[in-house]
């Protein structure tokens, strides 16, 4: 007997996802079919991008997201820089680096708690945002917010490390390092974890590829796309980056690429406080920026960030358009899903790490009797009773 | 009366009185909603002021909501304000509810929460930091613990 | 694998070609040679679909343009269609590339181009009350 349901996404624990809905068809606990809608956080960026200059524009993109919000404008200052044939110096470039390394750290311990939560395991999830607050002190200190660094300037950075600053960093790298060692062995060897986790949401280097998926969640199916390896860019390309991947590319996978990567982050943050090359923080940059078309990629916490960047030569772009890759991972999940059972929805969907916001919508249920309304809060906790049966 | 005892004042009526809130977001890019959700960990503990996050309206207080407020979520955002019983109380947190913020006169956004039901407590920031929310819900309590006196 | 590689893929569809930057390749390509273009690339395994833009130039131009952006490691192929702005349409590759769909319902509604074929055709991020004549991303959108 076929029902439809209709799920919104995100968990229902507050401050956290992007309001939108997923519809799935399910036979008994088999789902058949999945579409999305998404649009409660619509804003009509891209837009608005052509109406405003080439700076202001800065200040409207680093907002598409509070996660990564950094990364948003580094892709867009490195293509604006590529039309207007600029290069900023070594050491803005090596500064963008640090911010992007620390911004994935704490995205990632983010998500580990969100996941946690997810699997109803809040005791992890608040340790891992006690932990959270480490980087985002550093983050404080060293750019002047915990959210929204806004870091980037056309032709450079805004802000420079001093020995204080490199101090308070290098202090928490070392606490975090630890922490993460602590969180990959609790991944791993807690059962309980392991039961939701271990050959859950399998995705095959095969699928993997062919579904378009990014990041994290494509790298723990041992496809090997990350964008600061493949392409490397701003100072990845004299400060490499180590390709980190899993093979099992199930739902255990994803949690153990993630805290993994961390160490090279890491090493990298080390490695730029011990050699941050000297020089200016930045360079001239026109008002008016060269006509032509550029495409911008970076690697964003979640997956490739693509940004394509049109401009008619005047002080404000002809078009820009932002592609996240929360897209491209959600789109990969509709398929993903169809034979999969109810109870694994929250753990696939929280393991591509969706760039959402929370809000908490109910969800119908529509079969021939009428309408039932479930919540997220009830699919999660159909999620984990689900697994405490088979205990 | 100094801070501290009033601190301490309105800390035992929120305990006694326990108010539950309801978090929704309009819009919001999520930066304002993980610094309020900052306040629930151990190190900022909005807890411990005996403030609760509750899931439905029906039985919510304090409305605490982000964003600029779309049009998908401006019918949601009405519904759960009419939900909620007598007394109850909103806080506006961030720019972007307080005025739309960077995404003033897009499409497709209405603007400021206060355009779509009433606010009691605007919280400014682009995000406010996690000790400005929980100072914004103390005024909040603060503000029913007078009503409360005159009653 | 490489822009060189590409180029010779497409050769057959190619109406013309450019190298905008010095890892990307631009190739025009007809509406009607795209589900070829694109199979051919899908069959090699050249990169992966990334992303799909669509451009208004302006309303003096004629002509709409989507852009098939195709990513392996740093090497970018941009496939590049016209659609004329009375009657926009293009073929939908989502039987060739199911994640497609996403982007090209987005495509749809912030441009008005039909993509035949598409198997959802439901808005993505607009909401259900939004004018239907109203294009956000056409240079001419009337917008409040």
């Amino acid at each position: 007997m076929a029902e439809k349901f209709t799920i919104p996404i995100g968990p229902q624990h507050p401050a956290l996802k992007e309001p939108g809905h997923f519809e799935f068809m399910v036979d008994g606990e088999i789902i058949t079919g999945a579409s999305v809608r998404l649009g409660y956080v619509h804003r009509g960026i891209e837009k608005a991008a052509e109406g405003r200059n080439w700076t202001q524009d800065i200040y409207l993109l680093e907002r598409i997201c509070g996660i990564c919000s950094h990364v948003h404008a580094l892709a867009f200052c490195l293509g604006v820089e590529q039309l207007a044939g600029v290069s900023a110096p070594p050491r803005a470039q090596a500064i963008r680096v640090l911010i992007a390394e620390l911004e994935r750290i704490h995205s990632h311990f983010l998500w580990l708690g969100v996941a946690a939560h997810e699997a109803g395991f809040d005791t992890l999830f608040m340790y891992a945002w006690r932990d959270r607050e480490t980087v985002m002190d550093a983050l404080e200190t060293f750019t002047g917010n915990r959210v929204n660094y806004s870091a980037n300037l056309l032709g450079g950075v805004k802000c420079d490390v001093t020995p204080d600053i490199a101090s308070q960093i290098y202090r928490a790298v070392d606490n975090l390092e630890e922490r993460t060692r602590h969180y990959l062995n609790v991944i791993t060897s807690d059962d309980s974890l392991a039961e939701r986790t271990r050959g859950v949401g399998v995705m095959t280097p095969e699928q993997a590829d062919q579904l378009g998926v990014m990041g994290p969640t494509a790298r723990a199916s041992g496809v090997m796309r990350d964008i600061r390896v493949v392409a490397p860019y701003a100072a990845y390309t004299d400060f490499p980056i180590q390709p980190v991947t899993e093979t099992a590319g199930d739902l255990q996978a994803r949690f153990i690429v993630r805290l993994s990567e961390l160490f090279e982050s890491y090493r990298l943050i080390r490695s730029i406080l011990d050699h941050l090359p000297a020089g200016d923080l930045k360079t001239r940059m026109p008002r008016r920026v060269k006509a032509g078309e550029t495409i911008s990629r970076v690697e964003a916490p979640r997956g490739e960030l693509f940004y394509f960047i049109r401009s008619n030569g005047t002080d404000m772009p002809d078009r820009v358009k932002v592609r996240t890759p929360t897209l491209c991972n959600l789109a990969s999940v509709l398929t993903l899903v169809i034979g999969r059972q109810i109870a694994d929805i929250p753990m696939i969907l929280v393991g591509i790490d969706p760039c959402f916001s929370c809000n908490d919508r109910a969800v119908s249920l529509v079969d021939n009797k009428g309408e039932r309304r479930w919540t997220w809060e009830a699919l999660r906790q159909y999620g984990i009773d689900y697994y405490r049966r088979w205990r | 009366m100094n801070w501290a005892s009033i601190l301490k004042e309105i800390t035992v009526w929120a305990r006694t009185n326990s108010p539950w809130v309801i978090h929704f977001n309009s819009g919001s890019c999520n930066g304002c909603d993980i610094e309020i959700l900052a306040t629930l960990t151990p190190r900022f503990d909005l807890e411990r002021l005996g403030v609760r996050l509750e899931g439905s309206p029906r039985h919510a207080d304090i409305l605490i909501c982000t964003g600029a407020v779309t049009r998908q979520a401006r019918d949601s955002l009405r519904l759960i304000y009419e939900q909620m019983p007598e007394p109850k109380f909103v806080i506006a947190v961030g720019s972007c509810a307080l005025s739309g913020g960077v995404f003033q006169g897009c499409y497709n956004v209405i603007g400021s929460i206060d355009r779509v039901i009433p606010v009691d407590v605007y919280i400014p920031g682009c995000p406010p930091r996690p000790q400005a929310i929980v100072n914004g819900i103390l005024t909040l309590l603060e503000r029913l613990q007078e009503r409360e006196r005159i009653s | 694998m490489t822009l060189e590689a590409a180029r010779d893929l497409l050769r057959a569809w190619t109406q013309t070609a450019q190298t905008p930057e010095a890892n990307r390749l631009d190739i025009v390509v007809t509406a009607g040679d795209l589900l070829a273009a694109v199979d051919a690339l899908k069959t090699s395994r050249w990169g992966y679909l990334s992303a799909i833009t669509g451009l208004d130039h302006g309303r003096e131009m004629p002509s709409l343009e989507v852009l098939y952006h195709f990513c392996s490691d740093a090497a970018i192929v941009t496939l590049r269609v016209s659609a004329p702005r009375e009657n926009p349409s293009v073929p939908s590759i989502c039987h060739l590339i199911p994640c497609a769909v996403v982007f090209e319902r987005e495509l749809a509604e912030m441009f008005g181009i039909t993509v035949v074929g598409i198997p959802d055709a439901d808005r993505l991020f607009l909401p259900d009350d939004w004018d239907e004549t109203v294009y956000p991303l056409r240079k001419d959108a009337k917008l409040e």
